[in-house]
C-alpha cells in the first residue's frame, strides 16, 4: 500500500512539474528527426550517415545557435526543398484521408455484404402457399 | 433500381480519389516535385571556384544563367550531360552564363573527372560545407536550374540534361536553341 502511494505521489509530481525546457543539442536532434534525408528519402536527418544529412544537421545547429527557433528552421528547409522534405505532412488533412478511406471502404463492404445476404435470404412461402393464398383472396372477393 | 445506379456512384466515389491520392504519389518522389525555387530570384552564393579564384552569384547579373549541381561519382549521369553542357557553352557562351557547384565532391576528384571527360570554360564552386546544395534544395547531382536575366528561377531540372531538354529551357529564357 505504502509502495502504491509513493508511485501515485511520483506520477502526480511528474504531472506538476514544470516542463524543463529542451537543451539546444536536443532542439538539433527534433529537428533532424522530423526533416527527410534528401538524397536517401526513407531516413531521417538524424539517422542517416550521408554527407548531405551531415550538411543538413550542421546547417540546423547554426541556425539554432544564431537564434531561429525551431519553427524557424524547419521553415527554412521547406523553403528550399518544398513540403516533401518534413517526414511527418504538416496538415492534419493528409492523416484524416486515409483512416476516411478505411472507414468508407468498411462501409461500402458492409453495405455490399448485407445486400447479397438478403436477396440470399430463404424463400418462406413455397409456391403451393403462394397459390392457396391467391385462392383464398379470390374466394373472399367473390363472396364479398 | 436505385440501388443500382447508386452502386455505379459508390465506385468512383471511392475510386478516383483513392486513384488521384496514389498517382500523386504523397509527395515522396523529389524528382518529380516542383523546386519551390521557381519563380523565386536564385539563392545568393559566393566563394571560392576549383581555379582557386573568387566568385559569387552576383557575377551572373544581367544575362540569363544555368547553375549545374554535379560531382565526380556521379556517374554515369553527370558523365552523360557533360557532351551536352560543353555543347551548349559552345554555342551560347556569348549570352548564356554558366557555372558549376560540387556537390560533396573534392577538388582532385573535380579535376579528374574534367581531365578524363572535357575541360570546360565556366568555374565550378567549391561547396565544402554543402551550403550552396542546401540554399537550392538540391536531392543530388545532376540538377540544373535556369535563371533568366533578372535572377529569377525559371526551371529546375533533376537528372542528366539532354538536348532536346536545354532546347526547351533555352526558349524559355528566350534565347535561340
Amino acid at each position: 500500500m505504502a509502495a502504491l502511494l509513493a508511485l501515485g505521489a511520483l506520477v502526480v509530481l511528474e504531472l506538476v512539474r514544470p516542463a524543463v525546457a529542451p537543451t539546444q543539442a536536443e532542439q538539433a536532434r527534433q529537428i533532424a528527426d522530423q526533416l527527410r534525408c534528401p538524397d536517401c528519402q526513407a531516413l531521417s536527418v538524424a539517422e542517416s550517415e550521408t554527407a548531405a544529412a551531415a550538411a543538413i544537421r550542421r546547417q540546423i545547429v547554426e541556425q539554432l545557435t544564431a537564434g531561429q527557433t525551431p519553427e524557424q528552421v524547419r521553415a527554412y528547409f521547406v523553403a528550399r526543398y518544398g513540403e516533401w522534405i518534413l517526414l511527418a505532412p504538416p496538415s492534419p488533412i493528409a492523416w484524416a484521408i486515409p483512416v476516411a478511406a478505411l472507414v468508407l471502404g468498411i462501409g461500402v463492404l458492409a453495405w455490399w455484404l448485407r445486400r447479397g445476404r438478403m436477396r440470399d435470404a430463404p424463400i418462406t412461402t413455397t409456391p403451393r402457399q403462394v397459390l392457396r393464398e391467391q385462392i383464398r383472396d379470390e374466394v373472399e372477393r367473390l363472396d364479398a | 433500381m436505385r440501388s443500382q445506379w447508386l452502386r455505379w456512384l459508390i465506385v468512383p466515389l471511392v475510386v478516383v480519389p483513392v486513384g488521384w491520392l496514389l498517382f500523386t504519389g504523397l509527395g515522396r518522389d523529389p524528382h518529380l516535385i516542383p523546386s519551390p525555387l521557381i519563380g523565386k530570384p536564385m539563392p545568393a552564393f559566393a566563394g571560392t571556384t576549383l581555379d582557386g579564384d573568387p566568385f559569387s552569384s552576383a557575377d551572373l547579373a544581367g544575362r540569363p544563367a544555368i547553375v549545374n549541381f554535379w560531382a565526380s561519382y556521379c556517374i554515369p549521369s553527370c558523365v552523360d550531360e557533360h557532351p551536352v553542357l560543353l555543347d551548349l557553352a559552345a554555342r551560347h557562351g556569348d549570352e548564356l552564363q554558366m557555372v558549376g557547384v560540387l556537390v560533396n565532391d573534392t577538388p582532385d576528384g573535380a579535376r579528374g573527372f574534367l581531365a578524363r571527360y572535357g575541360q570546360v570554360s565556366w568555374p565550378s564552386m567549391l561547396n565544402p560545407d554543402g551550403r550552396i546544395t542546401i540554399d537550392y534544395g538540391v536531392t543530388g547531382p545532376p540538377e540544373t536550374f535556369f535563371v533568366d536575366a533578372q535572377g529569377i528561377v525559371v526551371a529546375r531540372h533533376v537528372g542528366p540534361l539532354t538536348r532536346a531538354m536545354v532546347a526547351q529551357e533555352l526558349a524559355a529564357l528566350g534565347l535561340a536553341p
